[in-house]
């Protein structure tokens, strides 16, 4: 912490002294001020204690998954089962341990996928000529319209219903999201006084949407990252519906809920468990994008904690 | 002025919380004397009585018109449009048995006020049978003369189907009487005249209103009530028809909402807004705890049979043992009685109770016994489940389906040590799979049309059938077959169709799973309701001019 | 500006085709017809139902009647609602969902972006900590879960209001309240990194340390700015409130039209698919429209040429 920190919910910053700074990487450079924020740090091992449980369910789990018991049907928590058991008899704590390795996987390979379509069509749209801006955009457009269903229907029907299609699918849905946000980013960004300087000095588009415009562009395209983990989760479970993802017996959160909304007035806790569960992984990254955010802005360098 | 600032941009929400706390909505509307407010649970498709299919088509189509006959409470015919129920007795039927003479009872009336005719049922049957209405349940009535060769006509030249059309053999022979050809010979053939696709309905204004004549000033029938309202997707009201022939409902009027969610309907029945209920599955026991609901709970059988089909040409299926030995190695009971909180009752054969020709004696050995289903199991070949190829099984995915998948897929487990996956399809991806016989296992239910075997047996296990989807063929099976539906006399008819029905469940083409039973919630103060294990939508849905509300 | 208008007016036309175009193909390639039931139909139904709706006719015939159709204003028929054609069901429909829509789309919009403001401007403050807390929650619970848990507080707890349907204020306040409330945190939170982002722009700092009042510099700078990305989010989010969401729709019984698409993918009722969705596109290419003129209206560097 900076030793020129100001009350903690200052406003508006005084102007900040430009400190002499070491060259350093942009991306080390912000890894270092990420390990510094507490509360990116503690979202980063909920995360990462989840993950070491997802991996080590078998050894973690105190009963079997998948395996029912007619003659303890939606049982409340209680000391053997201490969340409950299910409509089959089957322990809710290991379901909801075992459904964190799809839904974990689900929450995170979506966002890398729809990320890696997302960001650069949406600042190449922002970006180049208008021509092109116009060509992507219409893209998007038919993309927003799409019948996904009717798509993932097919797909289904074609390469059959593999997890990797439920990356693919919610990749193919979701990244027009991101990349309408990004262009719209961009295009306020791109005008700015630090663009044209570094115009000037010669550096070229990639390099100045990269070094420049995308990390003050960055926050809002975390938050809404971070906003489709859950609903990468729900579409997993919705997609299994469609024999897409993983299949029944095999837990999911998303399918948890879904199935416990059925009976939802005999045994709510069956959805809400797994909403909880839900809920503490997208605050946990809701934090940690939070501070990536922070720990990215190159007006920080030097000052970090400023604004904490 | 940096903290005016601050709390400056909160004010938009201040405001909103001001205005959702401002006046307070009052309680729901306390119910009106003699209304009765259920719920029809969808849209309706069509409420066109000649290609109605869905069950809360039927719902509100069975106040709004009625036929020649119908049924009473144990499902026996009644006449109703007719004067009597033809017989040979009374010259209603010919000695071959193929000509029937419906006498119309005098002064039945549309809800306009203009009298019912006989052309008015010849108009509707041929309607029903027209290639170009394309009804679906046209194939009730194909047992009429011509109809099968007039419903084909959809490529010939008009006149060329109007010559087909004139040769159907249904004839207005003057304003009162109807009379039917058959082609050959059928006993259930008075059951499918109680039926929607026989109901009367009105050239005249169905030629001037076209195909949307359904909606209120046009929509007239001569059942006890007619439809005044129809706000599409929200809810459709009934009043009594003033033309009514008979005894006058006691309602003075039927609200069918269109309640789309069944946790929804419950909440709604539990706030006031209906006067009856479904109740979610997995529900049942919640509600048979609770000391207000368990006493509003009605409960009866349907006929209805929930089943597993084998294909039965693909490995392992093919072997007869190893569809036995599933057979027995399902323990439906801890499945009735537990999961399902003991709704429904579990099946160890096709035809359910309730219907001529179910045998309570049939499909005793299938009874849950895991050392006899292994001992089978290995006598077929498949010790311990060794050396069987990999199964699988498919489905429509729904919740409900979802829960019956996965206990099926943990009874092959825990019992006969089988392995097998699940194949969780979209519906119509699966509905096309079934019907292609693409299937390997595949989950699957029958409702009945009409309370006969007729209805029961031979298009599911005839060998080539429309609807036989596990590709059994028994030449013995199709012999009963041809015999039962061509036998005039009910006792032999019925022994025919128990041992067509005997050898089905022998060669466990299907592993039966269990018989729906309906579990309802109703008010206390609804009197009169009388239910039929053949009811639509809405149950009592055949009786509700007798329903009352008494004071609450 | 009304030539660029003009001009995105024009490419609508493309991208309706190549949308229609597209659903057209993957509704005849998709495994299972209309008329496979649950309950089988005989051959000679099929045939008959075939030849009514034309679905005997080979694709391309198909789509060239159906565009011909189309430029008479005629949608077609739905098989799953066969007493009313598309466009009926449609314009029946239609002010339902938009009024729900847009009264959720309001309330998300009041609510996330002041939200949004006020967790960014006192930053760690209580206001900020409920602003993640509010929108973890409402983007943790799925929208049918929401919407029964809101049904069991207000109707069967509270008897305040009617569980279901459609035809008074009471009827509307649960369904927007439901359908609102994961853009109202997705708002929320957008608009606080925004400011966030804005309030560390320089020309922010030069106007502070010009000593300029706090309201100026708000309104001038950090409002505008920091509407661009509140704006690419609110557009599509509107054309989805505004044409409806089958699971909102479907647990209070709203009869809009939100849930044709989804019953129609379903059913394969062809009429409905492509209808829902031609609708779908108008809205959403001309709500697009709208947002990118909107980003030069609020920041005037942005220009369109």
């Amino acid at each position: 912490m900076s030793s020129q920190s100001q009350p903690a919910n200052a406003a508006f910053p005084a102007p900040v002294q430009v400190a002499a700074r070491p060259a350093r990487s942009l991306w080390r450079d912000a890894f270092g001020r990420l390990l510094r924020n507490r509360l990116a740090l503690a979202s980063g091992l909920v995360i990462l204690v989840l993950s070491v449980l997802a991996l080590f369910a078998p050894l973690v789990s105190p009963h079997d998954p998948i395996k029912q018991n007619l003659f303890a049907i939606q049982r409340s928590p209680s000391w053997d089962h201490w969340l409950g058991t299910d409509f089959l008899g089957r322990d809710v704590l290991a379901r909801l341990i075992y459904g964190a390795r799809t839904s974990l996987s689900v929450g995170l390979f979506t966002q890398l996928v729809v990320l890696s379509i997302g960001l650069p069509l949406g600042a190449a749209a922002g970006y180049l000529s208008s021509r092109w801006d116009n060509a992507l955009m219409r893209f998007t457009d038919v993309m927003y319209a799409f019948p996904d269903l009717l798509l993932i229907i097919l797909l289904r029907a074609i390469l059959g219903g593999s997890i990797y299609m439920v990356f693919l699918a919610i990749g193919l849905v979701a990244w027009v999201n991101i990349a309408r946000l990004v262009r719209g980013q961009v295009l306020s960004q791109k005008s700015g006084e630090y663009v044209t300087a570094a115009r000037a000095l010669g550096a070229s588009g990639p390099y100045i949407l990269a070094r420049h415009i995308l990390p003050n562009a960055l926050g809002p395209v975390i938050v809404a990252t971070t906003f489709l983990i859950p609903r990468a989760i729900f579409a997993e479970a919705a997609l299994s519906y469609i024999g897409i993802g993983v299949k029944p017996p095999t837990p999911s959160w998303g399918s948890m809920i879904q199935d416990g909304f059925g009976v939802i007035f005999a045994a709510p806790y069956l959805v809400l468990f797994p909403a909880i569960a839900i809920a503490v992984v997208m605050m946990a990254f809701t934090f940690l994008g939070d501070g990536l955010r922070d720990a990215l802005d190159p007006r920080l360098r030097g000052a970090e904690g400023r604004f904490r | 002025m940096r903290n005016r600032l601050r709390w400056w941009s909160t004010l938009p929400v201040l405001a909103l919380i001001l205005t959702a706390c401002g006046p307070k909505a009052e309680p729901a509307e306390q119910v009106v004397a003699q209304e009765l407010r259920v719920n029809l649970a969808g849209e309706p498709q069509t409420l066109d009585p000649n290609r109605a299919s869905w069950a809360g088509d039927l719902s509100v189509i069975s106040q709004v018109f009625e036929g020649l006959l119908g049924f009473n409470q144990d499902l026996s015919i009644k006449a109703v449009g007719a004067r009597d129920i033809p017989s040979v007795a009374n010259n209603g039927i010919s000695a071959d048995g193929l000509t029937f003479t419906f006498k119309l009872r005098d002064g039945v009336k549309w809800s306009d006020g203009q009298p019912v005719t006989a052309q008015n049922y010849e108009y509707s049957i041929k309607r029903t049978l027209s290639p170009e209405l394309a009804g679906e349940y046209s194939f009730l009535l194909m047992d009429i003369n011509g109809a099968e060769a007039y419903n084909g006509s959809g490529a010939k030249s008009p006149a060329e189907q109007q010559q087909l059309r004139d040769a159907v053999g249904v004839k207005a022979v003057d304003n009162s009487t109807l009379q039917i050809t058959l082609a050959r010979q059928s006993f259930s053939f008075l059951q499918r005249m109680a039926l929607w696709p026989a109901y009367p309905v009105r050239q005249d204004i169905i030629e001037k209103a076209g195909d949307q004549w359904t909606e209120p000033p046009t929509y007239i029938g001569n059942g006890p009530f007619k439809l005044t309202g129809w706000v599409h997707q929200d809810h459709l009201t009934l009043e009594p028809n003033p033309s009514y022939w008979g005894a006058k409902p006691k309602l003075s009027k039927i609200v069918l909402k269109i309640i789309t969610d069944v946790n929804t309907e419950l909440a709604a029945y539990k706030n006031g807004e209906l006067e009856m209920s479904r109740v979610p599955p997995g529900t049942e026991k919640t509600i048979l705890e609770d000391p207000v609901l368990s006493k509003e709970v009605l409960r009866y059988n349907e006929l209805v049979t929930f089943a597993f089909q084998f294909n039965v040409t693909r490995p392992p299926f093919d072997n007869v043992k190893v569809r036995q030995a599933i057979n027995t190695a399902i323990d439906r009971e801890a499945f009735i009685n537990q999961v399902r909180a003991g709704v429904g009752k579990a099946a160890y054969s096709w035809v359910p109770p309730g219907m001529p020709g179910h045998d309570p004696e049939l499909g005793k050995q299938y009874a849950f016994n895991v050392a006899r289903a292994k001992q089978v199991l290995a006598e077929a070949g498949y010790p311990d489940g060794k050396g069987l190829p990999p199964i699988k099984f498919q489905f429509a995915d729904t919740a409900g389906n979802r829960v019956i998948a996965q206990f099926l897929q943990g009874q092959m487990k825990d019992n006969l040590g089988i392995s097998i996956e699940l194949d969780p399809m979209e519906p119509k991806a699966f509905q096309q799979t079934v019907n292609e016989e693409k299937h390997m296992w595949a989950w699957f239910g029958w409702g009945a049309d009409y309370p006969d075997p007729d209805n029961w047996l031979p298009d599911i296990f005839g060998t080539g059938a429309s609807i036989n989807h596990t590709l059994y063929s028994n030449p013995k099976f199709d012999e009963l077959k041809t015999r039962a539906l061509a036998e005039p006399d009910p006792a032999r008819r019925l022994d025919l169709w128990k041992q067509a029905h005997k050898l089905v469940i022998d060669d466990a083409p299907i592993a039966t799973m269990n018989y729906r039973e309906r579990f309802v919630l109703v008010k206390p103060y609804v009197k009169g309701l009388k239910t039929t294990s053949m009811d639509h939508q809405i149950s009592g849905d055949l009786f509700l001019p007798g329903v009352s509300l008494e004071k609450h | 500006m009304l030539k660029y208008t003009i001009r995105r007016l024009l490419w609508m036309v493309p991208v309706l085709l190549a949308v229609t175009s597209v659903t057209f193909i993957l509704m005849h390639l998709v495994p299972g017809g209309p008329w496979d039931r649950e309950k089988t139909l005989p051959a000679q139904v099929v045939t008959n139902l075939n030849a009514r709706y034309g679905l005997d006719l080979p694709l391309w015939h198909q789509y060239v009647r159906y565009l011909l159709n189309l430029l008479r204003g005629d949608l077609g028929v739905s098989y799953t609602f066969q007493d009313r054609n598309v466009t009926t069901i449609l314009r029946q429909g239609l002010p339902v969902t938009a009024t729900l829509g847009i009264v959720a789309f309001g309330w998300a919009m009041v609510l996330g972006i002041s939200l949004g403001m006020a967790a960014a401007l006192r930053r760690n403050s209580a206001t900020d900590y409920f602003s993640v807390f509010f929108a973890t929650m409402f983007a943790s619970i799925p929208g049918f879960v929401l919407a029964i848990v809101l049904i069991i507080i207000f109707s069967v707890w509270l008897h305040l209001l009617p569980t279901s349907g459609w035809g008074s204020p009471k009827h509307l306040l649960m369904p927007a309240l439901a359908l609102g409330a994961l853009p109202a945190a997705l708002i929320a939170r957008i608009t606080r990194a925004s400011v966030l982002e804005v309030l560390r722009q320089d020309y922010v700092r030069t106007a502070y340390a010009k000593g300029l009042m706090d309201r100026t510099i708000f309104y001038k700078h950090v409002l505008r700015n920091a509407l661009i990305p509140v704006l690419s989010i609110a557009g599509p989010e509107l054309a989805f409130l505004v044409t409806g969401s089958f699971i909102i729709e479907q647990v209070f019984s709203v009869p809009g039209i939100g849930r044709l698409f989804v019953q129609g993918v379903f059913a394969r009722d062809y009429g409905l698919i492509m209808g829902s969705i031609l609708f779908y596109t108008l809205i959403i290419a001309l709500l697009n429209l709208v947002v990118d003129l909107a980003y030069a209206v609020v920041d005037p560097r942005i220009r369109y040429a």
